[in-house]
């Protein structure tokens, strides 16, 4: 068939094909109509070119301020794993707070409590589990008194982490929360700044800046947050170890 | 030659800045095409907390990929908003996958809940010239011809799906999309 020399039926199919209406017949025809006839190809592009401003055609809605968040964050986790990929991470001091002794002892009690899960499951089952499946993690973060405060969990599938609070801290106005990762030996990372306004605080992670890390601490900063490559500028708030769950 | 004030000029520039990993770049980009990205998520997938998830998709997506822009040769919106429904049909298709049966109800629930399906001035002042005439050619369909074409290709529906969401009998969708297509290539054609 000459669809070519039949110009408004070769507008309608190619218009057709676009919006995907064609049944699967009629697309495959005109597939290979579009194979041998370079005409019938440039009318397809065409038409593809000028539906596609319908998706410039909708009408505008305002999202929520918390999805900018979101991708800001994401955003800052990327350049920040460029820049580390860079140059290594410049040595931490000792005597900053995330060396506390308190806080390492959290973390290897954590320890003792999946070693004896790993008891319990029996050691082969346990290692081809962890082989097997995305690793969860957990965490839950207390404050200077020891009381539990926010709950942190991450789901490998959709690479994000979830907080929900246990106490009733609030925020000044002017004040962020943001969240770290505490990689022994090296300055913390930024994980993100909190929106506490949101219905459950959601962060995007992905498992290997989670891996390297032992344990969690939130810190109330100014207003934004502040750059992830530099360390936490204002006090410690909440902290705990970060426990893998597999089972 | 006078040179107008060009918004696409604007929005390259953004998009070249972007493409050298300066995240200033991509929040101004953010705030001039947030409310337009979120309006077209929106009437892909209908549900606030999934526009939600298309729209950090999308723009992380713009943020990787916005050295690809310029070899694209298409007006700058039209290539941002083709990323943004390409995410948003993704996420349809993960959610098919994952609840089959849960679809059904919830286009009901959801068919109130819809934006108003007409671009205002301010959409329309940032759209490209193609957009321009693709909407002054829409505007001679009926309402109804030009929200099942729209729907169509949006959310990439066949004559059956278009039936059920605008609750039509099968016969009655033919139509209008076989009109509305004629009708819009006698108009488009007419204009170049």
């Amino acid at each position: 068939m000459n669809i070519a020399s039949n110009p408004r039926l070769l507008a309608l199919l190619s218009a057709a094909y676009t919006l995907g209406t064609l049944g699967a017949g009629a697309r495959r025809r005109f597939e290979s109509l579009a194979r041998e006839q370079a005409p019938v190809r440039v009318s397809a592009l065409l038409w593809r070119e000028r539906l596609a401003s319908l998706v410039e055609l909708s009408p505008a809605v305002e999202p929520p301020e918390a999805v900018w968040l979101r991708i800001r964050n994401l955003v800052d986790a990327e350049l920040q794993r460029e820049r580390a990929g860079a140059r290594p991470a410049p040595p931490v001091p000792e005597e900053r707070w995330w060396g506390s002794l308190a806080l390492w002892r959290g973390v290897a009690a954590a320890g003792v409590v999946a070693t004896l899960l790993a008891g319990v499951a029996g050691t082969h089952w346990w290692n081809e589990a962890r082989g097997a499946r995305p690793v969860q993690y957990v965490a839950i973060l207390s404050d200077a008194g020891a009381s539990p405060s926010m709950l942190v969990t991450f789901d490998p599938r959709s690479r994000q982490l979830t907080l929900q609070r246990v106490g009733t801290y609030q925020v000044a106005a002017d004040r962020s929360l943001q969240l770290w990762a505490l990689p022994p030996g090296r300055a913390p990372q930024s994980l993100g700044v909190l929106d506490v306004s949101a219905r459950g605080m959601r962060l995007p992670a992905d498992a290997a800046s989670l891996q390297q890390a032992p344990a969690l601490a939130i810190s109330l900063e100014p207003k934004g947050g502040v750059p992830g490559d530099r360390g936490p500028t204002g006090p410690v708030l909440f902290s705990g170890p970060l426990v893998e769950k597999t089972l | 030659m006078t040179a107008l004030p060009d918004p696409d000029a604007d929005l390259i520039a953004l998009l070249d800045r972007v493409a050298g990993r300066d995240p200033k770049a991509l929040h101004n980009l953010y705030q001039r095409t947030a409310g337009r990205f979120y309006g077209l998520a929106l009437r892909i997938v209908r549900k606030p907390e999934w526009a939600e998830d298309v729209q950090q998709e999308a723009y992380l997506t713009i943020w990787r990929s916005a050295s690809e822009y310029r070899a694209s040769l298409s007006p700058p919106m039209a290539w941002m908003g083709l990323i943004v429904r390409s995410r948003a049909l993704d996420l349809l298709r993960r959610h098919r996958a994952a609840g089959a049966g849960q679809t059904q109800a919830f286009e009901e629930d959801a068919a109130d809940a819809l934006p108003s399906a007409e671009p205002g001035p301010q959409e329309l002042a940032d759209a490209s010239e193609q957009a321009w005439l693709l909407h002054q050619c829409l505007q001679q369909l009926a309402p109804a011809q030009r929200e099942a074409l729209s729907l169509a290709y949006l959310r990439e529906l066949s004559h059956t799906e278009l039936a059920r969401q605008l609750a039509q009998p099968l016969g009655t969708i033919k139509t209008w999309i076989r009109r509305g297509l004629d009708k819009l290539r006698v108009c488009m054609e007419r204009a170049g």
